[in-house]
């Protein structure tokens, strides 16, 4: 046993200077996980402000503005600027060129209005186009503000009580903290850094297995006294530590990037220090060593590099789409979410982010899966060796 | 001194190439149901190789000298027979047989980021070596091999004789009482070949430490000038055993070629040479 051990770490030592010399591989896995939170902010960021700066614009476009006066000074009094919409404006919403929607007012509108002959007014938005489909919501509300002055004095100018055209009031009331909401928008950044502890593993876990077997030195491996368990636990424990040390930089990468935040409201809801990434980390280190290990068992059995690289397609596959049932939300949260890898992780760091505890149960049901995960692969691939040596 | 008695060794034969999941799942009905038909690569090999020796394990092309030489490295179990190295069973205690074994098997990779250096002590630290011995020795073995110029270049750029040294080196670093190669001139110039021909002579030595050498080889050039002992294999059998002058004389022949053509090409002899 101890010499098995002894056996493992040198294999470990080598397996890890070998994969910290493949600069050009790691160069490139270092640096997109390590920009990638930066990025993935400033992006964000981005997006938020400008849909910030457009609320605060209050403007509004509209076709055919001459023929709506009445509608133009109701506007004018809720602090809106009018605007005259472009003509071409149906053809450069299409191509989102122009981002806000545009009301469109009949020909008739001011006598019809007058007539009580409902007029028909509408918001032009291209669904496709995301900008200008943001702010359809606000100009329903205003011009439904509008109708609405429009039917009280009308009725009022009748002697009819307001109070009984509106019998109730309704207010808005907003359970969810800041936290809760800002994940509506940070809700990727989970699948993001599992993708970047995913791949960091995979090219060292293709190359200490299919690699080793293409370069047709597993077989004198095999003929050195050391015991194979120990060979398989030194490989992947260098594979594990590479995945980790993925893990480790990018959750740290996020607290730099909470400097570039462009927008106030995002940089007050984005909460994360170091204990949101501690809290990253005690669910990514267990993923990151199941992963070593399950690619490994997967690359064992290719014969080349290029073979393994197809066949861990299929984990990459998984662990990419298994967290979209947490980002779709089909049927919420269930208790078998925390059982599935990659899933469990996703949901448990999509809650750190909303600034809830981790619960033991929570932490200890992934942990075995994970666990139970390494076990196998190692396993697996331990049984695998001497076959895979000889072919 | 390494015995091997009477082993043999099948394999499934290989499955017809297939393609997509109905083809395979077809091939594995198949193979559960026939247990597929067997190739037999080794039918009856016995040899004993001596310290101090040469033995070469010659025969043409799938004779069985490479599945003969990974029984021996306990790389693969044989079906019959028994294996020692220096008395101790390759079945019960494999460990011990390869701590006193050194091998270079007919796959011979090296890690292409590692120095020829980081190689050869990786090898020697999984035999439970100290790295500043295994450091030293490797460059005594470096000197004796003339390769000490390529020690702390990366592997990476080798060339195939370069590679070749790197991976014998490897082979001897924790100074194994046994060595054991298989085809080691493949691939080596002339100059190549006649150092590790010299090497070969000198380990045999009482300085170099009367190591017990097997080697298997098709070039019987090779055999004629290096070995003291000669075991022929062909078609999975020891054939003949001997010195290259006992298999002349056994055969009538005064060239060791047409010797070695009479021995392992005729077919109906392969039964009765058993006897080694």
């Amino acid at each position: 046993m101890m010499r098995g051990a002894a056996a493992a770490l040198v294999v470990l030592r080598k397996e890890l200077a070998d994969a910290l010399r493949d600069r050009r591989t790691l160069a490139t896995v270092l640096v997109s996980s390590v920009l990638m939170g930066p990025l993935v902010l400033l992006a964000i960021s981005g997006l938020v402000a400008t849909l910030e700066s457009r609320a605060e614009q209050r403007e509004v476009y509209v076709a055919g503005l001459a023929h709506a006066p009445t509608l133009r000074n109701y506007l004018e009094r809720q602090t809106y600027t009018v605007k005259e919409a472009p003509a071409d404006f149906e053809a450069r919403l299409r191509s989102s060129k122009f981002s806000d929607p545009v009301v469109v007012v009949p020909d008739d509108f001011e006598t019809a209005l007058v007539r009580g002959d409902v007029p028909v007014v509408e918001i032009v938005s291209d669904s496709a186009n995301q900008r200008s489909e943001a702010s359809t919501g606000r100009i329903e509300r205003l011009l439904g503000g509008f109708s609405r002055e429009r039917a009280l004095l009308s009725l009022a100018l009748r002697g009819v009580s307001v109070q009984l055209l509106e019998p109730m009031q309704i207010e808005d009331r907003d359970l969810a903290s800041t936290q809760t909401r800002a994940t509506r928008i940070t809700g990727m950044l989970p699948y993001f850094v599992m993708m970047a502890v995913l791949y960091g593993a995979l090219n060292a876990a293709l190359d200490t297995t299919a690699g080793e077997r293409e370069r047709g030195s597993l077989e004198p491996l095999l003929m050195n006294p050391a015991e194979r368990w120990a060979l398989v636990a030194g490989k992947w424990g260098a594979v594990a530590c590479v995945s980790m040390l993925i893990a480790v930089l990018s959750s740290f990468s996020f607290l730099p990037g909470q400097w570039v935040l462009r927008s106030d409201t995002l940089a007050a809801m984005f909460q994360y220090g170091l204990r949101e990434a501690l809290l990253f980390l005690v669910v990514l280190l267990p993923l990151a060593a199941a992963l070593a290990a399950v690619l490994m068992a997967v690359a064992i059995r290719s014969k080349t590099f290029k073979e393994a690289q197809a066949s861990a397609t299929i984990v990459v596959l998984a662990v990419s789409l298994l967290p979209l049932v947490n980002l779709f939300e089909l049927g919420g949260e269930a208790p078998w979410h925390l059982w599935v890898p990659a899933l469990a992780q996703n949901t448990l760091m999509t809650r750190i982010l909303k600034g809830e505890d981790l619960g033991l149960a929570q932490v200890i049901v992934p942990l075995s899966v994970c666990v139970l995960l390494t076990a196998v692969g190692v396993w697996y691939v331990a049984r695998q060796l001497r076959q895979a040596a000889l072919k | 001194m390494i015995e091997v008695h009477g082993v043999a060794k099948s394999f499934a034969a290989p499955a017809p190439a297939r393609r997509g999941f109905a083809d395979a799942w077809r091939g594995l009905a198949r193979q559960r149901k026939d247990e597929r038909q067997k190739v037999h690569a080794v039918r009856d090999v016995s040899f004993t190789a001596h310290g101090g020796q040469i033995t070469g394990l010659l025969g043409p092309n799938g004779a069985g000298k490479t599945t003969t030489l990974r029984m021996l490295a306990a790389l693969i179990t044989p079906d019959a027979g028994t294996m020692s190295v220096d008395g101790i069973d390759v079945a019960k205690r494999p460990r011990e047989v390869l701590a006193r074994m050194g091998v270079l098997s007919d796959a011979r990779g090296l890690y292409p980021r590692l120095t020829a250096r980081e190689n050869i002590v990786y090898y020697g630290a999984l035999q439970g070596m100290e790295r500043d011995a295994a450091d030293a020795r490797a460059q005594d073995l470096a000197r004796m091999f003339d390769m000490t110029a390529l020690l702390d270049r990366r592997s990476a750029g080798f060339s195939q004789g370069e590679r070749m040294k790197t991976a014998l080196v490897r082979a001897l670093v924790h100074d194994p009482a046994n060595i054991v190669l298989d085809e080691p001139t493949n691939g080596l110039d002339v100059l190549a070949t006649r150092a590790l021909r010299e090497s070969l002579r000198w380990l045999r030595t009482p300085a170099g430490g009367s190591k017990c050498i097997v080697f298997s080889t098709h070039i019987m050039q090779e055999v004629e000038r290096l070995c003291d002992s000669v075991v022929v294999v062909a078609h999975g059998r020891t054939v003949a055993a001997g010195t290259v002058a006992e298999l002349l004389e056994r055969t009538g022949e005064s060239d060791f070629e047409e010797a070695f053509v009479k021995l392992a090409f005729v077919p109906e002899r392969a039964g009765e040479g058993g006897a080694a």
